[in-house]
């Protein structure tokens, strides 16, 4: 089964500046720009190697590409091995001209289907560095992540500096 | 409301290179066939094969008397932090002085394209690919041999064994 993106209200919604795409780790609800979303990619095949970068977990194929795979639930959710139903396909930063990519993607594992709502930011208060700011959908707080910097956390050795929170 | 990714793929490079599929731990790498001189089973390697009294490297305990090169040889369990397994096979590395222990050879298979390791691995495994291939339906990550000792490590483990290696270069320099 391929996932879809579903609007959260029955009207279409334009995907602009205000839009973003709600996903679920475990019980708890995350947002990411609409923009920035590529694809919500079938549970297909991890394939994983040796490695000692935290949170990434290997990689999958599509479309022919490889797209390494972030499973950030050990620090979004505090625990590890959360079952996926999809993996969301994000774009990155610009992509890197010495090996030809012009975008940079990585797969997020998610437990359900996506919703596509429309609403207002908020900086956010107290919260851990990697929340870029914060929306509210029908009365729900949801944190929308800064994949890159929670990526570069990522790689710092010390969890402690994944919990670094904002002023 | 379904979305596909649109754009251009990132280039891998495409070619076809002999290579050694081999696994260490239940784990498949390849290795350019170029860059092995010699497979060995670690059977013929007694009276060769000496300890490191003091290892500099959790991957590396044995030095292998190897013709006229002294090679350092590296556990691949160890260099990848992968479950200890007993390595049948030792790999020697060709211009390097370098011996590598692996489980066993799966095959050889031409690497059809190279894709470079996403920049989302930011870890040492960037010292240990040249990359990644694609085998039938299967990822598999591309050694880069020099990734198994550094320039400062072989400088380490040098010092360490100093005084054996001394030994084998006067005895290799003709008189």
């Amino acid at each position: 089964m391929i996932g879809a993106i579903r609007a959260v209200d029955a009207a279409p919604v334009k995907v602009d500046g205000r839009s973003f795409v709600i996903f679920q780790i475990d019980r708890r609800r995350f947002a990411l720009p609409a923009h920035r979303i590529a694809e919500l990619a079938p549970p297909v095949r991890l394939h994983a190697f040796p490695s000692t970068t935290p949170l990434v977990a290997g990689v999958i194929v599509r479309r022919g590409r490889i797209v390494p795979v972030c499973d950030a639930a050990p620090v979004l959710v505090e625990r590890d091995n959360v079952p996926h139903r999809f993996y969301l396909v994000v774009r990155l930063a610009a992509g890197d001209a010495s090996t030809g990519e012009d975008e940079n993607l990585v797969a997020i594992p998610v437990s359900g289907e996506c919703e596509l709502a429309s609403a207002d930011t908020r900086a956010p208060e107290g919260r851990p560095a990697y929340v870029a700011s914060s929306l509210s959908v029908h009365g729900e707080a949801l944190d929308v992540l800064d994949l890159e910097k929670l990526m570069a956390l990522s790689s710092r050795t010390e969890r402690g500096a994944l919990e670094e929170v904002q002023p | 409301m379904k979305i596909a990714a649109e754009g251009k793929r990132p280039r891998a490079v495409r070619h076809s290179e002999p290579a050694i599929l081999f696994s260490v731990a239940d784990q498949m790498f390849a290795i350019s066939a170029q860059a092995v001189q010699e497979i060995r089973s670690t059977d013929g390697l007694v009276g060769e094969a000496s300890e490191i009294h003091a290892p500099v490297l959790a991957s590396v305990r044995h030095t292998l008397n190897h013709g006229r090169r002294n090679l350092y040889v590296v556990n691949a369990c160890a260099h990848f932090g992968l479950p200890a397994a007993r390595p049948a096979l030792v790999l020697i590395l060709r211009e390097l002085r370098v011996a590598v222990l692996v489980d066993r050879i799966e095959r050889m298979a031409g690497i059809p394209a190279l894709h470079p390791l996403p920049k989302a691995f930011s870890g040492r495994e960037r010292r240990w690919y040249r990359g990644l291939t694609y085998v039938d339906g299967q990822v598999i990550p591309v050694i880069d041999p020099q990734g198994f000792i550094s320039a400062a490590e072989f400088e380490q483990l040098d010092r360490v064994n100093a005084s054996p290696l001394a030994a084998q270069l006067e005895s290799a320099v003709p008189s």
